[in-house]
């Protein structure tokens, strides 16, 4: 509570004060030897890297090269997670419908796609759609098999935005299913409809409980965009992967690129913090 | 009373939870407009369920609602039903044993909620009657608070400005006080009082005999389903007819 307490001219006697003092130097020095444990781990591992004889040089040359393949894994971990949002909303709505169509469209999305390998999917966007498209066009369907012939991009995209959609339909119902049916009832005794009391009152609520989950998926999706390689994209683990055999110097630029990763999951993580901090105001759990 | 107009009445409500639970059989109610009806019975005589059925938070499973004059058959799932159910919730306000506030909102955000979404009011617009209720609620001061910051007795007050902001003209109360401390019931009733006394009409589940008592035009003892016996409190609580309520009368007056 921010009130202060009126202690009623009461004074705390000299001996708590001590028991205060240690409780407040106790998460001192849990706080500094963390930083410490911490520095020493990052100084072990340059003691490694020293030991293996990383050739630093040759990362340094090709950094700039590495890095432009960022801009791939950006725009497709952005686009895909952006229809993975959508489509996930739809989803948990449609899982939640009464209307029976809707229900099952859902229901079977979910489980076929959580039910196959991404891997398996990229591919099915990629290679196998062109040749339904060519099915389609035979039986009389003008221009199908071109509309459905995806370039590598597109293809990527729309495999990892569907396939983390089935992911997050079932965290965005839980999400929704988790708010107090009296939220629910108090929005309809005052009159709101269904899609009303959805909008303002469920789905505020459930959105600050599925960050946190909701985070984890699009730190996921950065680096499963890195499958995308598989159809000849140049995004960072292909250009990686390609310089390192070709000079025989994988460990070096899988080591930037695995750091490259990590350092784009920091800045979300970061994000992520900032929102549920912004989303928390009025929970009395964190003040 | 008699030359008042009927606000809510019941006609031979059932209603049946899964195929066999009968925990409404055949009531009717007739509540006259500015009229407070407190209705007592043990746990499990339906009371909730007959409050919860006048706003269709319950779906009667056969009956007649009216609600000032408008009527809504059970049973009968139309898209006219339903805009009759959208229109009774405009003119019931309710409150619930456990608040509900909106916890994302604050005290305010709560109050104009159901103007601005419910009738498409402008929040500048809705902003002065919703801090005038907070006022006769006396909450001004918890005006940009959220609920998780305000006790039980400002959390029920703050849900009943909620439900006034909407002008309704019936107010159901569902036990609003039994989730609160005891020494913050009060407060809340101390509002249903004012309430009470400024003409609204009142359908109150509660065990606070108090008003009942003091406040209440009629009381209404439930018991399996249906009511056993009504009238005047003076009445009912100093010489009941019937013997289930003269023991249930016993057992909470003790």
């Amino acid at each position: 509570m921010s009130e202060t307490q009126e202690t009623g001219g009461c004074t705390i006697p000299p001996e708590a004060h001590a028991v205060l003092e240690e409780i407040e130097n106790r998460q001192k020095r849990f706080k500094r030897n963390t930083t410490i444990a911490l520095l020493s781990l990052t100084a072990f591992i340059f003691f490694l890297f020293y030991v293996i004889k990383l050739d630093f040089m040759f990362m340094g040359k090709w950094v700039g090269f590495i890095l432009t393949g960022m801009g791939f894994t950006l725009l497709v971990s952005f686009l895909a997670i952006s229809l993975a949002c959508i489509l996930s909303i739809l989803g948990a709505l449609g899982r939640l419908s009464k209307n029976p169509i809707a229900n099952s469209i859902a229901t079977a999305y979910v489980s076929l796609i959580r039910g196959t390998p991404l891997l398996v999917q990229v591919y099915m966007w990629y290679l196998a759609l062109p040749q339904l498209g060519k099915a389609l066009e035979d039986i009389g369907i003008p221009g199908i098999q071109n509309a459905l012939t995806l370039p590598a991009i597109p293809a990527g995209i729309l495999a990892l935005g569907v396939c983390y959609g089935a992911y997050m339909t079932e965290t965005v119902r839980a999400g929704i299913q988790s708010i107090t049916i009296g939220q629910r009832e108090a929005a309809k005794a005052l009159g709101m409809t269904e899609s009303q009391a959805m909008r303002r009152i469920i789905f505020p609520q459930a959105l600050r409980i599925i960050i946190p989950p909701i985070s984890n998926e699009f730190i996921a999706m950065i680096k499963d965009s890195s499958l995308v390689s598989l159809m000849g994209v140049w995004e960072l683990s292909y250009r990686a992967i390609k310089i390192g055999r070709r000079y025989f110097q994988s460990l070096e630029m899988l080591i930037m690129v695995a750091f490259i990763y990590w350092l784009m999951c920091v800045v979300l993580q970061y994000v992520q913090e900032k929102i549920e901090a912004h989303m928390a105001r009025g929970d009395r759990r964190v003040h | 009373m008699n030359d008042k107009k009927t606000m809510v009445k019941i006609e031979n409500l059932h209603k049946v939870f899964g195929k066999d639970s009968h925990v409404l059989r055949g009531i009717d109610l007739d509540v006259k407009a500015g009229e407070v009806v407190v209705i007592l019975g043990p746990s499990g005589s339906g009371k909730s369920t007959l409050l919860r059925c006048i706003n269709f938070l319950e779906t009667p499973t056969a009956g007649t609602i009216t609600v000032d004059g408008l009527t809504v058959n059970a049973g009968k799932a139309t898209k006219e039903e339903e805009t009759k159910i959208l229109q009774i919730r405009k003119k019931t306000g309710m409150c619930f044993q456990s608040f509900n506030l909106f916890p994302h909102m604050t005290a305010i955000e709560n109050v104009i909620e159901g103007p601005v979404t419910v009738l498409g009011q402008a929040k500048s617009e809705c902003i002065p009657y919703a801090e005038e209720l907070l006022d006769w609620v006396g909450l001004s001061d918890k005006r940009d608070v959220h609920p998780s910051r305000l006790s039980g007795g400002q959390q029920q007050r703050v849900a009943i400005a909620r439900s006034l902001a909407m002008k309704p003209d019936v107010m159901l109360f569902d036990e609003p006080t039994s989730a609160l401390d005891p020494e913050l019931v009060g407060e809340v009733v101390e509002v249903m009082e004012r309430l009470a006394d400024e003409g609204m009409t009142i359908l109150a589940v509660t065990h606070e005999m108090h008003f009942a008592r003091d406040v209440a035009h009629r009381v209404l003892i439930m018991d399996g389903g249906d009511w056993i016996e009504q009238g005047p409190p003076e009445e009912i609580f100093t010489n009941p007819r019937e013997q289930r309520s003269k023991q249930f009368l016993a057992h909470i007056l003790n």
